[in-house]
């Protein structure tokens, strides 16, 4: 047994009975970085990380946080730090200034130990296209099958233990999604209840601050202690900062809603039994689980909402990498010319490609028919779902279709599996509501998820959930290569 | 819906300040065919007139001002520190007027 194993609670009271030390902690979790083959980091902060660890005084016991490992995607901005956003359009940038999340954490005295690689600019669900090359899934030693993204590096980190918790960021389904396909919890709390101050905006409507971690409690301690106004997020929310902690044991029924054309659209039987299994579980722990339908086609069209809005909004949101005030500088005759050979550059084709269909849908003759009208759809969907939880407590569905699917595999992108349930996770970016997806079962060795959504700003309701969904699986606290640690 | 085409696509990537190679714009062409059909899923969707287009989840008032106290946010030589070309404490760039 490592105490970079146990819950952070538990770590916590190892550090305070002084069985070991912040030091020890970090060395052991850089160890295990340097050793990870999942091209998982954008840097291992091997000098800063252990200054800092070893600058912590006496153990704070009322500071759950005090001396704990983690790690940060790559668009949280970091003071002095390269933050890249795995886009070599910021080549070399510095930030001047911490994100919020970051100095929050600072200010907790965790140790940040390296910045973790992400879908170019957080505009992909692959891991696959950040400017170091494929992010690879730990649960798949030969590299065959992808680890999701764009948290690809977070979520492979805590896949592989090698932090308790890592933070990410999810537009659609950023961190939920590579959360099923490492059998990690993925939490995005309520658009609003996290700052984003310092993170990299892609689609401001739909971004959220999120994390990784391995248990229900380290999940419910981060969401209490990142939540809260700050007043350089003018969109971050004035309600009260939760106690999710404190209430998750409180014992609830919940009611569930399964939203049955999500499940009709997934053809994993593995999966699909997994789900019943768990859904047969709760009801005999007196929870109530119903079948749901939403209206297929309104979910067919999440996947083109999805993509309108959130490549239109990223278009003008980007126009500021333009090589001048930074990233790397290319020589030209006019500012124009400085300009676009920056940016030409600097952005691979798979973001040239998002940034041309969100400007073809902002163009005079398609606003109306593309970029309104799917803000309209937003609305509606969004209606929908809201009008489901007035009923229940959560919406209940498997998290994704399958297990992480191999690299290069092509999928019929008109299917309902694709549209439908390869998509569904962005119905919470829509609406803003906490979205968890935790690990369900194991299929040819590699993990799947379950994913619980809750109305807005309940996520201690939400996390009392994910305990009673953890205790029926039985797999916290797992992750790739635990017995051999 | 404006009409899709090689054209379209270079004057969109030329409106972003920046290109992409010739087979690059070709796959995205064809990126489109299917884009246009994922599209459609939108315009299936009946009663949309009755929803206003939805900017942000929630509505999110922000009354907070600062002090009106002066200070200075950014040293300036912190500031320039990232850009790539800088002369005599400014950011250079080519000559806009003659």
């Amino acid at each position: 047994m490592n105490y970079l194993d146990l819950s952070i609670a538990d770590i916590h009271a190892a550090l305070v009975a002084k069985k070991v030390t912040p030091l020890e902690l970090t060395k052991e979790a850089l160890k295990r970085a340097h050793e990870s083959k999942d091209n998982a980091f954008e840097m291992i902060l091997d000098d800063e990380a252990i200054a800092f660890a070893s600058s912590l005084g006496e153990p704070e016991e009322d500071n759950l946080l005090w001396g704990i490992p983690y790690l940060a995607k790559d668009n949280f901005s970091t003071k002095g730090l390269p933050t890249t956003a795995s886009s070599n359009v910021l080549n070399g940038y510095k930030p001047l200034f911490d994100a919020h999340v970051i100095d929050v954490l600072k200010q907790k005295k965790a140790v940040l130990i390296g910045k973790t690689t992400l879908d170019e600019l957080a505009m992909g669900g692959t891991g696959t296209t950040g400017h170091l090359g494929i992010t690879y899934n730990p649960y798949d030693p030969k590299h065959e099958r992808m680890m999701g993204g764009s948290s690809c590096g977070s979520a492979a980190a805590v896949a592989a233990g090698i932090v308790p918790f890592a933070l990410g960021s999810d537009t659609g389904d950023s961190v939920r999604k590579p959360a099923s396909y490492g059998g990690v919890i993925g939490v995005k709390p309520t658009w609003g209840r996290i700052s984003r101050y310092g993170l990299f905006p892609f689609a401001p409507s739909l971004d959220h601050v999120g994390f990784f971690t391995r248990y229900v409690s380290d999940a419910a301690l981060l969401c209490d202690v990142l939540s809260g106004r700050d007043e350089m997020d003018s969109t971050s929310s004035e309600k009260p900062v939760p106690h999710c902690l404190e209430k998750l044991s409180e014992e609830k029924k919940p009611t569930f809603a399964v939203l049955s054309d999500i499940v009709d659209s997934i053809h994993d039987e593995t999966i699909l039994s997994s789900f019943r299994a768990l859904c047969q579980k709760l009801e005999e722990q007196g929870c109530k689980v119903t079948y749901v339908p939403f209206g297929k086609e309104a979910l067919e069209s999440i996947y083109a909402t999805y993509i309108v809005i959130s490549c239109a909004e990223a278009t003008s949101n980007d126009a500021n990498l333009d090589g001048i005030k930074f990233g790397p500088y290319y020589e030209g005759k006019t500012y124009q010319e400085v300009m676009f050979n920056a940016r030409t550059k600097g952005f691979s084709e798979l973001i040239k490609r998002r940034f041309v269909i969100g400007s073809f849908c902002l163009m005079a003759e398609n606003q109306d028919v593309l970029f309104l009208r799917a803000q309209r759809n937003r609305a509606k969907i969004v209606a929908k779902t809201n009008e489901i939880l007035k009923d229940v407590d959560f919406i209940l569905v498997p998290a994704a279709p399958s297990i992480a699917p191999k690299l290069g595999q092509s999928s019929d992108k008109l299917s309902d599996e694709y549209l439908i349930a390869d998509n569904h996770l962005a119905l919470g970016n829509f609406a803003g509501l906490p979205s968890v997806t935790l690990p369900l079962g194991y299929e040819e060795g590699m993990p799947f998820g379950v994913n619980l959504m809750g109305r807005a700003f309940e996520e201690e309701e939400l996390f009392q959930a994910c305990r009673l969904v953890s205790d029926s699986t039985g797999l916290e606290g797992s992750y790739y290569g635990k017995e051999d640690k | 819906m404006k009409e899709i085409n090689l054209d379209v696509l270079h004057d969109a990537a030329h409106r972003l300040l920046f290109d992409m190679s010739e087979e690059e714009y070709a796959t995205l062409l064809q990126e489109f065919d299917v884009l246009t059909k994922q599209m459609e899923t939108i315009g299936r969707i009946e009663g949309l007139e009755n929803f206003e287009p939805m900017t942000f989840p929630f509505d999110c008032t922000t009354t907070y001002l600062r002090e009106d106290e002066p200070s200075v946010p950014l040293d300036r030589d912190l500031a320039l520190s990232n850009a790539g070309s800088v002369q005599d404490h400014q950011i250079k760039l080519p000559k806009v007027v003659g």
